[in-house]
């Protein structure tokens, strides 16, 4: 290539210098395909094709004697008609619901308060609400366990200690009344340091002027934080909306380690059903069904975030 | 009477920095609902230490009195139980494992999305932009298969190779609008002085990026550190258990029956991530805050 190129008449001069300028185009697009090779290798290997097969995983009947065979739509009308399917599906809504009633508004109080009222003692509360969310699901599971346990957790104890006979004896995680709100304690409890932390980083970038502006005006500090603070991060906080209910559609760690779905499946969530359907009934079509539809719920709402932030206009 | 008001202005805007002495009643009442909070978020770490000294019938009789004598024959049984040691090698090995592999792919094509901006290019960022919404927990039964097929079953990179496809999205996305913020004119420099492309890349533009690196590399450390699903899914052979997956197998094993023995668990499973938190907290909330402005 480069001899010929060398060999090419001086007369000719513009092909001479078109051709060097595809040559350099060229390298320009080796080396945007060898940078580009990694991320795409990775996202085609272990996403792009485990999710085609999903997909095509999610239309099979499995099982370990016969080879796959083609059924339609069978495995989800299936998972629509069992009883368990259908509280693991309204369990994420509600737990999606219920962490955007209880969770984000509790977070903009603390995080305001944080940020209203500064001083020393608040820079050091803000790394203490944030010490949970760091901590594993694992830990933060056993933590809970440690907590709800029936006679010997925490609650239990301090039951027994004051004499409330009330307390002493309730099962925190064995009835199915009570579960889903023990599992929620703990998790708010595990997860509210974020939001904190993401509201606080909001608030604290409103200008002073504005807040000056307010106190002249005679507001006080709940006017200030319910009009003036509250409209100036609507769209963090709607960002974090998303977050949680996305994050709800997925929940698997705690339920799964605290209470196993249990009682029977009372707290059972959708990755519960996926992960036991797949591998402990080694279900694989059944499985993927649920894949697909945790997929598409969580597509639906991730659309809506990435519409907000266009409009948003924060994007880039 | 406007100078009458303006003093009553400034003295609102000196007070709004904080009424240092003189506390009103409002303001006391938060900051004890601020510091009752902050101490719920404290007290399950701190509550198992009032147990983790006693026997266990010491402890059904008393749970919350001051244990008679320190007996560490708990942490003895719960540390070999937990074989937190081993675990938190593996768990190790999946951080760096993911962080090897997340950052210098994200790094390299996020600065091509950046600074090779055409067409196709365009196209190729929007397929990676759609694997940020994919969430992992869909296509497990494909990445198990996956895993079994290649022999990654019941190995550290069986957990952390899906974590890394499934990080480089976000990431991409942090460096692309990274080195997008960063000016032309260095990389000009550079190639004026017969830099090629890659030089330009490795001895210019990633060095410059080096607060989206620490800031990837915090955060996919952290990411693996927690990971439960993949590990649970990916390993079986209890030599290669990620910490998480010990925890996980302590509660089940153990219960909580023996509530000393239990805490005493719960006090070394969280140790590492406390330690972790109290070295790097700082790092870490910056990290957290630049990645929630970001994304």
């Amino acid at each position: 290539m480069k001899s010929s190129v060398d060999a090419a008449p001086m007369t000719l001069a513009a092909t001479h210098d078109g051709r060097r300028k595809k040559r350099l185009d060229y390298r320009r697009l080796l080396f945007q395909i060898v940078f580009l090779l990694p991320a795409v290798g990775f996202l085609v290997v272990f996403m792009f094709y485990p999710i085609e097969e999903t997909f095509r995983t999610s239309m099979m009947q499995t099982s370990a004697l016969s080879p796959p065979t083609f059924i339609g739509f069978e495995n989800y009308q299936r998972l629509f008609a069992s009883a368990e399917f259908r509280k693991g599906l309204a369990n994420v809504l509600a737990w999606a619901f219920w962490s955007v009633v209880i969770q984000i508004p509790l977070a903009f109080f603390i995080a305001f308060s944080l940020v209203a009222y500064s001083n020393r003692l608040t820079s050091k509360l803000r790394v203490i609400y944030y010490m949970a969310s760091i901590m594993p699901s694992a830990i933060v599971a056993m933590l809970g366990r440690f907590i709800f346990a029936p006679r010997f957790g925490v609650i239990s104890t301090i039951a027994q200690r004051f004499g409330w006979a009330w307390l002493q004896n309730v099962d925190f995680l064995g009835d199915p009344n009570k579960v889903f709100w023990s599992l929620f304690a703990i998790a708010t409890w595990a997860y509210i340091g974020f939001g904190i932390v993401y509201l606080m980083a909001n608030i604290e970038q409103i200008p002073m002027e504005i807040r000056e502006a307010a106190e002249l005006d005679g507001a006080n500090r709940l006017q200030y934080a319910l009009y003036v603070v509250l409209p100036m991060v609507s769209y963090p906080i709607r960002i974090l909306a998303i977050i949680s209910t996305v994050g709800s559609l997925k929940l698997f760690d705690v339920p799964y380690l605290m209470t196993g779905g249990g009682p029977v499946y009372y707290s059972t969530t959708l990755a519960i059903i996926l992960y036991k359907q797949g591998f402990v009934n080694w279900r694989y079509g059944r499985a993927a069904a649920v894949g697909v539809i945790i997929f598409l719920l969580s597509l639906a709402f991730s659309i809506a975030q990435f519409s907000m932030q266009r409009k948003g206009g924060e994007l880039d | 009477m406007r100078n009458i008001d303006l003093i009553a202005e400034e003295s609102a805007i000196r007070h709004f920095g904080g009424r240092r002495g003189r506390l009103t009643v409002s303001e006391l009442l938060i900051m004890v609902v601020l510091i009752i909070l902050a101490l719920a978020v404290v007290l399950p770490l701190l509550l198992p230490w009032f147990f983790v000294f006693k026997t266990r019938l010491e402890f059904s009789y008393n749970p919350w009195s001051l244990p008679k004598q320190i007996s560490w024959t708990n942490f003895r049984e719960a540390w070999i139980a937990i074989q937190i040691g081993q675990g938190l090698l593996n768990t190790l090995k999946v951080c760096v494992g993911a962080v090897l592999c997340t950052v210098p792919s994200a790094a390299m094509a996020g600065y091509i999305f950046a600074k090779y901006r055409s067409r196709w290019t365009e196209v190729a960022f929007y397929v990676v932009l759609m694997g940020y919404f994919v969430p992992v927990h869909m296509v497990l039964i494909p990445l198990y298969q996956l895993n079994t097929k290649f022999g990654l079953v019941d190995s550290m990179a069986g957990v952390f190779l899906p974590m890394t496809a499934f990080g480089i999205p976000f990431w991409t996305i942090i460096y692309r609008s990274f080195f997008r913020s960063l000016p032309d004119d260095l990389a000009e420099a550079a190639k004026i002085d017969g830099a090629g492309h890659f030089d330009v890349f490795l001895r210019v533009m990633f060095p410059l990026a080096k607060p989206a690196t620490v800031l990837a590399v915090l955060l996919v450390f952290i990411g693996a550190w927690s990971d439960y699903l993949l590990s649970l899914i990916m390993i079986n052979n209890q030599r290669l258990f990620t910490m998480q997956l010990r925890i996980a197998q302590f509660m089940n094993a153990y219960g909580v029956d023996h509530m000393p023995r239990y805490a005493a668990a719960a006090v070394i499973a969280a140790a590492p991530t406390l330690i972790l938190y109290i070295v790097g907290h700082r790092w870490i909330l910056r990290g957290t805050l630049a990645g929630a402005l970001k994304g």
